[in-house]
Formats: structure tokens, sequence, C-alpha cells
């Protein structure tokens, strides 16, 4: 071996020792490595129609929050306008996603869940436009609790009255407990309230301890105007099921107790399903579509309750449980039920759907809606008046709206 | 004998570099690596560094590997390739990096490496939905018997005992 080839070899390895140790350095700060598993897969979007039908759909670019409007049912959109003008990291991969809800007088209210250099960490954001989706407000922190830690998974509703609401999943009292060398399981669900058309928000009020840590809530609106949310919960000591709570104001109890349990399926497991329920209320009657892997049941599973949530229907199971049925949405418009779901056959995803013209007891033949071959975002379902569509972003499709081959049977009274 | 010692150090920090390298798990990958591992009971354990609960696994796969040479350990993390500096800090966190000396287990890292994440889950099992942590047990014969959450310690340290 000659001095020189030594030299060489010692040279070589010790230069890409330094390249490495460089890249070490650079790359070191994990919070850079968070943000960036945040930035790759952007595409869970929501979308949703105005009183005059037109439709407004809110996507993440680049942490950006963009909404742009079409008139054509999807098939051409307005060019976007930024809600946030200074980029963050904008949430939305699997279960969390920005929201778009438009109010009766034209306000376009978005809510998102901005990322922090911590992981898990995030802040519950809001922004408004009152001139018709030109412009938007600078995005508002909601949650009065400031620590780097969860705020995330928000949901957000609007009732006639006009009062916006935002439920989601805070980890501040988990934090508290640690801190005082406390056992607490999950995290905890908080809400606020705006009735001032989003200018501001009232102080966070808890609405349960113990809830799963990452799963999306579901909230709807009932016929008193009251917010209605349904969440993944800790049951006993980790039994994963669904808690219901009404947004009524009244004070709550902080124990297990207080926390109506909805779901019997017995999912003992100290694990994140990334797996949330969904949750439409018409008239008097809840509908509820969710996931568990439980002792008693496994799969996806559909129900109603006439009684607000005192008890459910008997769980019918929803798609082909072989093919990974996952991530249902479920829209109620009186008797009318649509549930819509992924599936996954090794190869293709599909969305798949069925409808119910008698209030969710029997239920029409399985169809095939969509398909992509690539990630795709969860499905969601809104309506256009007696219109229901697939809401659907796909990496290789881009963003569809695909009316459902369902003509409602004519009803007499009963929708909301 | 300075030269010696440089190269010595050149060469063993480029070692050690090179066999930590997390592995690419694509299209037909779990096959392979199920295949490698034929005829040997071994743990696949999935996990990712944005998972509430899995660093309790890994504490306690740390503690087996140490006290097992029989212990397999295959970790693949659902995160993506460009995670790689995460992952590998969070495994040496736990001295599940490949090149830890007290360890008599082996261990070996993989990561996601295709956006289509619902193709890789399928090939891994087809009732798995992707929550986390989610272990599969490989007996000798090949057959898995999976977990889904935190492992009990007593179970896992039973069942490699155990050789099944």
């Amino acid at each position: 071996m000659s001095a020189r080839f030594i030299f060489g070899f010692i040279i070589s390895c010790l230069l890409t020792n330094i390249v490495w140790s460089a890249e070490q350095t650079k790359m070191h700060d994990t919070s850079n490595m968070w943000q960036k598993s945040l930035a790759g897969k952007q595409i869970s979007s929501s979308a949703v129609f105005d009183e005059r039908g037109t439709l407004w759909l809110a996507q993440v670019q680049e942490g950006h929050v963009m909404v742009s409007q079409s008139t054509d049912q999807g098939k051409t959109f307005s060019t976007a306008v930024k809600v946030n003008l200074q980029a963050e990291a904008v949430s939305a991969s699997g279960e969390t996603r920005p929201k778009i809800l438009i109010s009766k007088n034209g306000n376009v209210y978005i809510s998102y869940t901005q990322s922090l250099d911590t992981p898990y960490a995030g802040n519950i954001r809001f922004s408004r436009s009152v001139d018709g989706g030109k412009s938007f407000s600078a995005p508002i922190t909601v949650n009065d609790n400031l620590d780097p830690i969860t705020h995330r998974f928000e949901a957000m509703g609007i009732n006639a009255r006009g009062q916006i609401y935002l439920a989601w999943l805070d980890k501040r009292d988990a934090v508290a407990a640690k801190n005082k060398d406390e056992k607490y399981h999950g995290i905890a669900l908080y809400s606020a309230m705006s009735d001032d058309e989003g200018i501001s928000f009232h102080a966070n009020t808890k609405v349960a301890d113990h809830t799963c840590e990452c799963c999306r809530v579901a909230m709807a609106i009932d016929k008193t105007d009251t917010p209605v949310i349904v969440w993944r919960h800790i049951f006993g000591k980790n039994v994963r099921d669904h808690g219901l709570a009404r947004l009524d104001g009244t004070t709550r109890k902080r124990d297990v107790d207080a926390v109506q349990r909805v779901t019997f399926e017995n999912w003992e497991v100290e694990a994140c399903p990334h797996h949330g329920p969904s949750l439409s209320i018409s008239g008097d009657v809840y509908h509820m579509a969710w996931f568990n892997h439980g002792a008693e049941r496994t799969g996806l599973f559909y129900a109603h309750s006439a009684n607000g949530g005192k008890t459910f229907s008997a769980p019918i199971n929803v798609g082909n449980s072989q093919r990974q049925a996952g991530h249902a949405a479920v829209l109620s418009q009186g008797k009318n039920i649509y549930l819509a779901w992924k599936e996954f056959d090794g190869e293709v995803t599909t969305i798949k759907s069925m409808y119910s013209h008698d209030g969710g007891v029997a239920w029409g033949a399985v169809q095939s809606v969509a398909e992509t071959r690539d990630v795709s975002d969860h499905p969601m379902l809104i309506a256009n008046k007696e219109q229901v569509y697939l809401s659907w972003n796909s990496q290789q499709e881009g963003y569809r709206l695909i009316a459902l081959p369902y003509k409602q049977i004519a009803q007499q009274g009963g929708k909301q | 004998m300075k030269w010696i010692f440089v190269i010595a150090l050149a060469m063993g920090m480029y070692i050690a570099q090179a066999a930590q390298y997390t592995q690419p798990l694509k299209r037909g990958s779990f096959k392979e690596i199920v295949e490698a591992h034929a005829g040997k009971p071994f743990i696949v354990a999935l996990w990712s560094v944005s998972c509430t609960h899995c660093s309790t696994d890994l504490e306690i796969f740390e503690r087996l590997g140490k006290k097992y040479a029989g212990f397999t350990l295959v970790l693949i993390a659902t995160d993506s390739p460009e995670q790689e500096t995460e992952i590998r800090s969070t495994l040496n966190k736990y001295h599940l990096g490949q090149t830890e000396a007290k360890r008599q287990g082996k261990v070996e890292s993989w990561v996601f490496a295709d956006s289509y994440t619902e193709r890789l889950r399928f090939e891994i099992d087809k009732q798995w939905y992707g929550e986390l942590p989610r272990t599969y047990f490989y007996d000798a014969n090949g057959k898995p018997t999976a977990i889904s959450g935190v492992l009990d310690e007593e179970k896992t340290e039973r069942w490699v005992n155990a050789k099944p």
C-alpha cells in the first residue's frame, strides 16, 4: 500500500466524516425534522357549499391555507387567496385539515392547526373574511394556554345564530399533572365560542379529561343550535371508545363519569389509532360513523340515536374489513343518510358509498364513487341543497367533487 | 504511530456511519424481510418518531436486546426516508442503533419509502389500520401474532425466552 494511497484514503474518510458531521449538525435540531415531516404530504382539504351554491375549498400550499371558489361544481376554481400571509407549519395530513365554513351573511371562517417546533405541539388558529373571501384577517390563536404542547385536531361548527364553536384536543392538564408527578391518562378536550362573528373567542372551556391523543374530533349542530361533539375517549384504564358531549354551557364534573359513552367495542389499547369519528344531526337524530378494533366488535360502524346519544341503534358494520374499510364520513338530511369511506385492495384506493332513505335503518347497495393509486385524503361528504357530493383530494388526481348517485326520496318535513 | 491512530479512527467512524443506515421499505421489501428471517423467531415493531406511545416499547426492546443473544428485532418506522436523522437519533437514544456494543441481540432498522403508505401497510398486514405501536411476533414457522399498543414487558420477555 503506497503512502499516497493511505493518505488519500484517510482524507476521503475524514472528508466523508466532515460532510456527515456537518449534516448531523445541520439536521440535529429535531424540530426541523418535525416540520419537514409535515411538509411532505399536505393533501388534506375541506370544502363547503354556501347558500347560493358556490363551492368553497380550503387547501394548504407551502405553509399557507389557500381558499378558492367554484360556481360550476368544482370544474373550475377562482384564483386561490392566502389566508395566513406569513407561512406557518399548517397541519394538513391524515386526521388534520384546515376547516372552512360560510355563515348566513357570507362571512368565511377558517380554522386550522399550526404545528410548532416541539413534536405534537400546536396552536388552534382562526381567521375570517368579511369581504366574500377577497381577503382574510390575520390569524388569531384560540387556545388560551400558549405552552408549546398539544392543541390540535380542532373541529369547527357554526349555528343558525352565527355563533362559531371550536373544540380541540389539549395537553395542558396532562402536563400540569406530570409536573405534580400525578398520573393522567391521555389528554383533554377544550372548546371556545365566538359570538362576535369571529373577531374574538370567549375563554377556553374544558369539556372532558382523558381523551385519546391523535384522532380527529367530530362536531355537528343540533336543532337547538347547540354543538354536539364526538371524540375518541379513554375509558377506565385504557379502553379507547367514543364519548359525546353537548356544548350547552353547563359545567361538567371533571371526571370520567361526566363523559357520555356512546360506543362499546372495548378497544383496550395504549396506541394512537389516528382514526376519529364522524357525526351528523338531522332533527332529533344523531348519526354517527366510527372505527374500532375492540374485543366486542371490530371494523367500521354506523349507528343512530333518537334520544340525544343516550342509546344508539345496534351498530352496523360498514365496508369490507378485508380491504381496510376506514375513515368514514356520514351526512344526514332528514331521513336521507349518506355514508362514504375508504377501501384499499392492495393496489387501488376506492371511495365507497351507500345510502339510506329511511333514517339509517335500511341501506342500499354499496357503490364505488372514485379511486386512486397513490396517497389520498380521507373522504368528506358535503351537500348543495339536496345533492350530496364526495369531496376528496388525492395526490395523482388532485381535488375532486363527485355527485353521489342517489336521488332523494321526497319527504315531508324532518329536514334540517 | 499517530498516523495509524488516525487511520483507525477514520475507519472506525466510517464503518459506524455506514452500518447505521436505515433501509428503505419499498414494495416487496416486507416479504423479503420475513424470508430473510425464516426458521427463527423474530419481532417486527412498527413505530414512528411522532408516535406518543412507541418510546415505551423502544425501552423494552433496549433491555431485551442487552439481555438476549437470540433477540432479533426488525424496526420499521412509518415515517419517511427524509426523517432518517430523527429516526437514527431516536434509536441511538434507546441504544437500538446498529453498532451498540452492549447489545447481544440483533436489530435492523427500516423506514417507509413509498408515499402510498396504504400499500406498504397492506403488504405487512391487511388487518393493520395504521395504529401505533404495532408489533408482530413471528415464530420459527413464520406465523405472526399481532399486538396493537404498548407491549407487556414480562410477556414479551417470556416470548423471547421461549424461542417459539
